[in-house]
Formats: structure tokens, C-alpha cells, sequence
């Protein structure tokens, strides 16, 4: 369209992307073959010295998924995903709502209430293992001052309790970033579209029923599949405050790849379990690209 | 933006009680950091009498490690912007049979755990003796910082209107020059966004850390912290100061930038 | 190149290999203050990894390695590793070819980084390895050959708080029975009667192994009503309310500071702990040996010690100087001071018995420590394995997952799985 301006000496366009794509494919694509290729070899300790690590088809497969604690891994990976999102976005819907309405400090406070999303992991994880403390912890300090519970909950010590303690951080860590997405979404509704529900005299739930909601849906699909795609994968907030523990109550998909590769250097079977998280993964990707399809079409 | 001051009060309250119950982690955190040395079992509720000693012995054990983690965030920066930038300027404005693969590919990273990455690259670089080096962390770290910029830059891009960038290619200018010296200026916020978020998530990576580093030689303060808390059972207080310490780029990043940490929350997530 | 059929042409060119190294040492050494050092290979420092993070044992052990570097000439670079997280770090270390050149080990992890190939046999150094008690020795011997020594070694006891007990009006507890007793009379508000390492690590193992031998358990068969029994010793402690449910996440360390700000009035730890507890000023403490299942049996303890090792490296110049440190560590005089600083006993049974007479409160370690039981003694290079078993059996049983008999079981499934 415009060859009759261009000027002659002029770098391809593909110039501009391919040092990233290099990176990238480097970064991602290199370690996502290589994952597959090591899942199917046998690596122990001794393998880095010798080099020797011998292809055994499907044996590392077959032994990671018929482990007693696969099964459990598993149940709590989805577990922590399913309730993290619900718990991120609830919370972080309410939030995105009431921020929604302008008082003076507003902004300010919205904007501050992105701290605990950008504070490394591992400074709120060590900060929230030491709260969470079953007998010195402020949590159960509190507990035990309004007589609620005399005796303190074991949050990191209880094998329920556990996943429900790294679960509730994981929540806390994602609130901000669900209300600042969904207020976003909720910029973008017109405002007639309030003023003329209003004029039809409906309430604040009518109102979000039939205008908030259905303009909504498509920021949300994406928010929830967004969120459970990180969030299958998280390892650093359970490795930091209960490691896993008690008696495994906490091992997940993630934590178990972390612990056979670099724990028992088992890299090979810590490949293969890291492989089951790619395919988790992948299930939501399809659903992201669905959802992604959906919001750009509407 | 539309105010409503005088039914606006009791909002502020109920806001900040909110936002003071979402951030108490945070306050306990400094607090504990003020407490003095000895085991923290007894800790109280407020730091009457502040106890820097914490901060003394954070800064002596730990102060190197600080220093690491600065020169491989900031690493990450430069990199992460330098490969994203041209990356981002092609996909925005060329208009290339490939592109929306390459999206899409930019789409498929975000699925990655890090720990594949991680395995996959701990014998890559054993091998390339990139373990315990700081450029072995800089690259494992931006790859959270590239896809992400490459990201919020092209959608920026995009809104810059045609004809400037037309009027420049009239002018004569090449696409790498129309890039440096009218894009890339006319994009300064993404830049800054860019920067700020590929910084942190360096600054606050753990994982690559953990499975990079071997020895002492090249320690971000991440795992500083984590082997701290094993290490030093009389000292929660130099723990929790450390702990500070390495949040107070987000910290001081969120005062100065509120703008562009909000821009870059919404940005790189929904597209 | 030798080949490995002649293994004594081998040998020989070693020495022949070391010789060489040493006469160059001589030259370069005699050389004058040229100060070329670096560059004909004299080594002037050296580096070593042990696990002692806490103080003041951290210093300690640094000033007895710049003493040793100082006396065959070199400095030592000391760095330390919290215990847990040290055999991921070595291994992590041998696979990428970054080992210290003088490497602290707990003596039950040896023989699995004696079989990895990381580490060096003693032999070659020259270094007097004669006398030493003979569950270190066993300890420190992988195929018939020594890759490490230690200069102490210790065990673990009943530590109690004197006025605690006086207060509740309890007699310091000899049997199991009694010790539940004790723990359930001496716990207050916000104070706990007993405290141990239960956690997922290889310390809740070796905590716990006093419980499981003095009952007659043994690891090679861990489903047995007699290690079913010990374990259930821990469950009622907790489940009374004796034990707090956080000993799940203590180490050894977090559990003597809750003894120490006096939130538990008895704890299971080890004699290195004394220093610390003897900077508590206001605290009284007593120690006794640990409870045994029926009056007047004796406990079997675990061998505690570390052994210092010379992994592999590049210079065999620097090899022979972490050897020579290594020695200087080991021999009869620091071995003393070591014990004396650390409170543990001299590994050298000649050196032991001189330390009995020099100290007479701690002849009760010495002849304890006599009869303690090295981890890897039956099973080898297998312990891990079992010791990973029985950490597991105990988060289960305590969690209240499981029963002990089928934490057990599933132990043993562990101990024995590929």
C-alpha cells in the first residue's frame, strides 16, 4: 500500500521480533521438550558425574502415578485452585464494587490495596508462617483474647487445617489483582446504562443482576481462567510456609516435580510430574483461549 | 471522576478498615522487624520502643545479598525491555502474516509452570557453567518480564495514531529509527509499567533462585530469607527486617508509580 | 593414563602424582617472596561447608578451622548451611562441580555421598586414623574404605527445667510411663510439659530413635508392635495436650528456644545446645538420659557426630591442604577442645577417657556415648530411605491421620519401595 514512500535500506519486519521469539523459544520451548525428553530417562544422583541417564520408556510415569501420594497431590491441587479462585474472586468482586463508588480517598486506597500482590512471596509467606503460629502466632493470640477458640487452631500444625492456611494466603495474595481487573471491567459499563435501570426503579441487586453482571461476563471468564492458570501452579507459598507438611497434607502437583528434581534429584521423575502440571495446564489454556475468543467477540 | 463528598465519609471508613485488615500482614511484619533481638515468642503489639538492631544485623548478613538481587532485577530490565520493545513495535504496528502466532505463542508461555523451566534449564546450564551466575539469573528471570512487556507495550502501541508514524516514514526515516525516535518516546508509560513490573518479578523471583544457585557467590535475597529462617532461630527479628527490606521496592515503587503498577495490573493480565 | 586393571601402577602414580604436587608445594614454597603464588599453584586458601548456622557453635567451629588453616598455612573460608537443606546442596553442588574444598557431614549422610563418587578416600592423604571409636568408624566407611573423621561425637538426652519441676512438685521421669505423668503435671497455660523434633526431616528421625531402640524396634523392620509402641508414646503426648501439635514444624533449635523462654519444661536435645542454654542466665536446667519403657532397662541412643570430608575437586594441590586441615581437626589435642567447646566427647577412645578424667560431669556422655548406635550401621547406604520412612510415620501418627501400626506399615513400604 505504501511501497511508493518507503525508503530503500530498511530491516525486515521479522528483524524486530526475533530476538524475542529466539528468547522465548529458548526460554519456554527448549525447556518444554527437554522436560519431555528427561521424563523418559532415569536420572539419580550419581548421573550428573557419570552422565549416564538411561531411557526407561514409560517407567517414571508409571511409578509417579501409581505413588500414594499422587493421588492425594492431585486432589489438593485442585482443591487449592478451585478455592483459591472462588475465594480471589468473590472477595475481589466485592472490593472492585465498593471501590466502584467514589468517596473521597478512594483512589488512594484502591492503589494501596495492591501491596500484598507485589511483595515477593517470600516476604508475606515467612510473615504469614509466623502470624499462623498455633502457639505463639498473633492469629490464635486473638482467637484466645475474644474467647472464641481457648485452645488456638492448629492452622499449619492439622492436616486440614494446613490447606486451608496456604489456601487462604493464596487468596489473600490474589485479591488485589481480581478487584483491580473487575474494576476495570466495571469502568467500561456506560453509566446510562445505571441511570436507565434507575429510571425502571430497580434496586441495587436488580441492577447488578441484569446490567453489572451480563456486562460483565466477559472479563470475568477471563479473570477465572487467568486465575486458575496461575494459581495450579504455584509452589512458592506452600513451600515456604508449611513446606508440604504436615505429613504431606499440603503436597501438590508442584511441590511433589520440585521435590523429586531437586530434593532426591530424581530429575526424571520430577520431569514427568511436572508434565502432569503442563497438561492441567493446557486444560485451562483451552478454556483461556475459549473464554479469550468469547470477550473479544462480544 | 464524579464526586458524591458528603455521602462519601462513611465509604473512606469502611475502605479503610478494609484495606487495614487486607494489610495487616504488612504492619506485623514491620513491627516484628522493630522488635527487640532474642527469640520472638513474646513479641507485642506495637513497637513502643523501635529496636533497629534487627535492621543492623539484617543489613551486615544479608546486605550482599540485597545487592544481587538489585543487579539481577535491574538486568532483567534492560534485557526483558530490550528484546520486548522492537518485539512489541513489529507486533503492534507491521502488519505480519505470522503475528498472531507469535501471540499466540506469548499467550501458550503464560501456561508454563516455572518449575519445568527450572529442571529443564538446571542441566542446560550445568553444562554451559551458567549455574551461580548472575546472567544465568537474569535470563531465567525475564521470563516472566518479556512475554509480560512485549504485552502491555504492543497493546500501547497500538493507540499511537497512524499518521504520526506515517508523517515520520514521509520524512524518510527508517523503521528502526521511526522505533527509537518516535515510538518508543510517544511510549514512555508503557515503558515505565514495563520496567516496574519486570523488575519485581525478578527482583521477587524464588524459584529460579532456589534451583539456580549452588553456592553463596550469587544469592538473590529471597533465598537469603529462606535459609534464614532455618538458620536463625534468636534472630526473627533481623529475619522479619530482611523481609522488609526486600519489600521495600514494591513498597516505594507503589507510592511513586500508583499509575502505572494500576495500568500494568490491568494491562498484562486481560490481554 | 592408567587402567583400572592395575591398580597398582595406579596407586603408585598417584603417590608419584601427590609427590610431584608437594615438591612443587617445597619449591614455590622456598621459592622467596616473589609472591608468584597463585600462579604456580600454591594454594593460600581453602574453603569449607559445614551445617552449624547457630551460634556461638558457628563461630566456634571458625575459629577452629582458621587455627587448623593456620597451622599447614592457608586460610579457610568458612560458609554454613542450615542442616535440613545441606544434602539437596551438596548433591546440588557435586552435579555442578561447585563442592568446598572441606566439607562437613552429619556421619549418616556419608556413605550416601561416599556412593555418588564426591567424595575423596582418606587413605591417600597419609592422615593417622587409628583409635577412633569404632561406630564413627563403621560410620565413616563406605566399601571397606574411610572418606571421613570426626573429632566428636554426641548423643541426645532429657533436658529439664529445675524450677518447673520443683514448682509442680514432679521427680525428673526414668520411664515412659512417668515421663507422661511429668509432661501432663507441668503443663500450665501457655506452657507445654514436653517438647521434641518431630518434623519431616532426618532430625524427627533421629529424635525419635531413641524411643524406637530402647523399645526394642529396629529399622530394619519398622511394622512392629514394638516400634508401634514407642510411636504411640509421642501420639498420647500429644493428643494429652503434653506436647504441643507444633512440633510438627520444630527443629531442634526452635524447640530449645521454646525451653529456653520456658514454654515447655522438658525438651529432647542434644549437648551441643548447653552453650546456649547457658547464656539463658535465669534459667536452671538439669539433664538426664532419656526415658526407657520399664525401670532399670538402658537406653540405646543414636551416634551423633560430624564427620569432615574432602570432596573432589579439580586441584589436587588443594585436596591435600583440606586433608592436612582436616588432620590438624582431628588429632587428639583439638578433638579435646572441640568437646569441651561443643560439650560432646572426643572420638578417640584414648582422648575420651583423658576427657572423662579432665571433666568429670561429662564421663555420663562418655560411657553413653560408648553404647550409641551409628544410623547406618545395619542398613548402610539404605538409611536414608528408612529414616525418610519413619519422619513420615511420625507426621502421620501425630497429624492423627493414621494409627501408629499403619504409619508404620506404610514406613516400611517407604524403607523398602525402589
Amino acid at each position: 500500500m505504501r511501497s511508493r514512500s518507503r525508503p530503500a535500506p530498511d530491516p525486515s519486519p521479522w528483524l524486530f521480533i526475533a530476538p524475542a521469539a529466539t528468547y522465548l523459544l529458548l526460554f519456554f520451548g527448549y525447556p518444554v521438550v527437554k522436560n519431555l525428553v528427561m521424563s523418559f530417562q532415569q536420572y539419580t544422583i550419581r548421573t550428573f558425574y557419570t552422565g549416564a541417564a538411561p531411557f526407561v520408556g514409560l517407567r517414571n510415569y508409571s511409578t509417579i502415578l501409581s505413588s500414594d501420594l499422587f493421588s492425594k497431590a492431585l486432589l489438593n491441587t485442585v482443591l487449592f485452585t478451585a478455592a483459591s479462585i472462588c475465594g480471589q474472586f468473590v472477595i475481589g468482586l466485592a472490593l472492585a464494587l465498593f471501590f466502584q463508588r467514589s468517596f473521597p480517598l478512594g483512589r488512594v486506597l484502591r492503589s494501596l490495596l495492591l501491596l500484598p500482590w507485589l511483595l515477593p512471596l517470600v516476604a508475606s509467606g515467612t510473615t504469614w508462617r509466623w502470624m499462623l503460629d498455633t502457639d505463639s502466632g498473633v492469629v490464635n493470640d486473638v482467637l484466645r483474647h475474644l474467647h472464641l477458640l481457648p485452645s488456638g487452631v492448629p492452622w499449619l500444625t492439622g492436616t486440614s487445617q494446613a490447606l486451608v492456611s496456604v489456601t487462604l494466603i493464596n487468596i489473600w495474595v490474589g485479591i488485589p489483582f481480581n478487584t483491580t481487573i473487575l474494576y476495570g471491567g466495571l469502568q467500561n459499563i456506560p453509566t446510562q446504562l445505571y441511570e436507565a435501570a434507575k429510571l425502571d426503579g430497580a434496586g441495587p441487586v436488580a441492577t447488578f443482576r441484569h446490567v453489572t453482571w451480563p456486562l460483565l461476563r466477559p472479563v470475568v471468564s477471563v479473570v477465572l481462567v487467568l486465575g486458575a492458570v496461575y494459581t495450579v501452579k504455584v509452589l512458592d507459598i506452600i513451600l515456604l510456609v508449611t513446606g508440604g507438611g504436615p505429613a504431606n497434607a499440603t503436597e501438590t502437583i508442584a511441590t511433589q516435580s520440585y521435590e523429586l528434581s531437586f530434593q532426591q534429584f530424581e530429575f526424571g521423575r520430577g520431569a514427568a510430574m511436572s508434565n502432569v502440571l503442563v497438561v492441567l495446564s493446557l486444560v485451562f489454556a483451552v478454556g483461556y483461549l475459549r473464554a479469550n475468543r468469547r470477550a473479544t467477540s462480544v | 471522576m464524579k464526586r458524591a463528598p458528603n455521602r462519601g465519609w462513611p465509604s473512606t471508613i469502611v475502605g479503610i478498615v478494609l484495606l487495614a485488615l487486607m494489610l495487616f500482614p504488612v504492619y506485623w511484619m514491620v513491627n516484628a522487624s522493630l522488635q527487640p533481638a532474642g527469640n520472638l515468642l513474646r513479641g507485642d503489639w506495637f513497637p513502643f520502643h523501635p529496636d533497629f538492631s534487627g535492621y543492623r544485623t539484617a543489613l551486615r548478613d544479608q546486605g550482599g545479598n540485597l545487592v544481587t538481587s538489585l543487579v539481577v532485577a535491574l538486568g532483567s530490565v534492560v534485557l526483558s525491555l530490550s528484546l520486548a520493545a522492537p518485539a512489541a513495535y513489529a507486533l503492534a504496528r507491521f502488519p505480519l502474516r505470522g503475528s498472531n502466532l507469535v501471540l499466540l505463542g506469548i499467550l501458550i508461555t503464560q501456561m508454563v509452570p516455572s518449575i519445568v523451566v527450572a529442571n529443564a534449564l538446571y542441566s542446560a546450564y550445568n553444562d554451559l557453567g551458567l549455574l551461580n551466575s548472575y546472567l544465568g539469573l537474569i535470563l531465567a528471570d525475564s521470563t516472566a518480564g518479556v512475554p509480560f512487556a512485549i504485552i502491555v507495550m504492543r497493546s500501547f502501541m497500538r493507540s499511537i495514531p497512524r499518521e504520526i508514524i506515517e508523517a515520520a516514514r514521509v520524512d524518510g526515516a527508517g523503521r528502526l529509527r521511526v522505533l527509537t525516535a518516535v515510538v518508543l518516546p510517544m511510549s514512555a508509560n508503557a515503558l515505565i509499567t514495563a520496567a516496574l513490573f519486570t523488575f519485581l518479578f525478578a527482583w521477587s523471583d524464588f524459584l529460579f533462585a532456589l534451583t539456580l544457585t549452588t553456592t553463596q557467590t550469587v544469592r538473590p535475597v529471597t533465598v537469603g530469607i529462606y535459609q534464614y529462617i532455618g538458620a536463625s532461630t534468636d534472630h526473627w527479628n533481623a529475619v522479619m527486617a530482611t523481609a522488609v527490606l526486600a519489600s521495600a521496592p514494591a513498597a516505594v515503587l507503589l507510592v511513586l508509580a500508583q499509575r502505572h503498577v494500576a495500568a500494568g495490573a490491568a494491562g498484562g493480565s486481560v490481554k | 593414563m592408567t587402567s583400572p586393571a592395575r591398580p597398582l601402577a595406579r596407586r603408585i602414580s598417584a603417590r608419584l602424582g601427590t609427590g610431584i604436587v608437594t615438591l612443587v608445594l617445597v619449591a614455590t614454597g622456598c621459592g622467596g617472596p616473589t609472591g608468584a603464588g597463585s600462579a604456580t599453584g600454591k594454594v593460600t586458601s581453602i574453603t569449607a561447608l559445614d551445617y552449624y548456622t547457630d551460634e556461638p557453635e558457628h563461630t566456634q567451629w571458625a575459629e577452629s578451622l582458621t587455627a587448623c588453616g593456620k597451622s599447614v598455612g592457608v586460610t579457610v573460608q568458612q560458609t554454613s548451611m542450615p542442616g535440613p537443606s545441606l544434602i539437596p546442596k551438596v548433591l546440588q553442588q557435586a552435579s555442578s562441580r561447585t563442592l568446598p574444598d572441606l566439607l562437613m557431614l552429619d556421619n549418616p549422610d556419608l556413605q550416601q555421598i561416599a556412593q555418588t563418587g564426591a567424595l575423596t578416600p582418606l587413605d591417600q592423604y597419609g592422615i593417622d586414623s587409628s583409635g577412633f571409636a569404632e561406630g564413627i568408624r563403621s560410620a565413616s566407611t563406605y566399601q571397606g574404605k574411610l572418606y571421613g573423621l570426626a573429632p566428636d561425637v554426641n548423643t541426645i538426652a532429657l533436658f529439664y527445667n529445675k524450677d518447673m519441676l520443683a514448682e509442680a512438685g514432679v521427680a525428673v521421669p526414668g520411664t515412659w510411663q512417668e515421663l507422661k505423668a511429668a509432661a501432663a503435671e507441668l503443663t500450665r497455660p501457655g506452657r507445654y510439659g514436653m517438647a521434641v523434633d518431630a518434623n519431616a526431616t532426618f532430625e524427627g528421625t533421629w529424635q525419635f530413635l531413641p524411643f524406637l531402640w530402647s523399645n526394642g524396634g529396629d529399622e530394619k523392620q519398622l511394622d512392629t508392635p514394638q516400634a508401634a509402641q514407642a510411636l504411640q508414646l509421642w501420639v498420647d503426648l500429644v493428643k494429652s495436650g503434653s506436647m504441643s501439635t507444633s512440633v510438627l514444624n520444630w527443629n531442634q533449635a526452635d524447640v530449645s528456644d521454646q525451653f529456653v523462654a520456658g514454654r515447655t519444661a522438658m525438651m529432647i536435645n542434644g549437648p551441643w545446645r548447653i552453650p546456649a542454654l547457658n547464656q539463658a542466665t535465669t534459667l536452671h536446667w538439669g539433664v538426664a538420659t532419656i526415658p526407657v519403657p520399664q525401670a532399670g532397662q538402658t537406653p540405646v541412643t543414636p551416634l551423633g557426630g560430624e564427620v569432615w570430608t574432602v570432596p573432589q575437586s579439580a586441584s589436587k594441590a588443594r585436596q591435600q591442604k583440606a586433608a592436612h586441615v582436616l588432620a590438624c581437626l582431628n588429632d587428639s589435642t583439638s578433638m579435646i577442645a572441640l568437646a569441651e567447646q561443643h560439650f560432646t566427647v572426643p572420638s578417640r577412645s584414648a582422648a575420651a577417657a583423658q576427657y572423662a578424667e579432665q571433666d568429670p560431669s561429662m564421663a555420663a556422655f562418655v560411657t553413653s556415648v560408648e553404647a550409641a548406635r551409628a544410623r547406618t550401621s545395619e542398613l548402610g547406604v539404605g538409611w536414608p530411605r528408612a529414616a525418610t520412612g519413619i519422619y513420615t510415620a511420625i507426621q502421620s501418627a501425630l497429624t492423627g491421620e493414621q494409627t501408629p501400626e499403619e504409619a508404620l506399615k506404610h514406613a516400611q513400604q517407604i524403607a523398602t519401595s525402589p
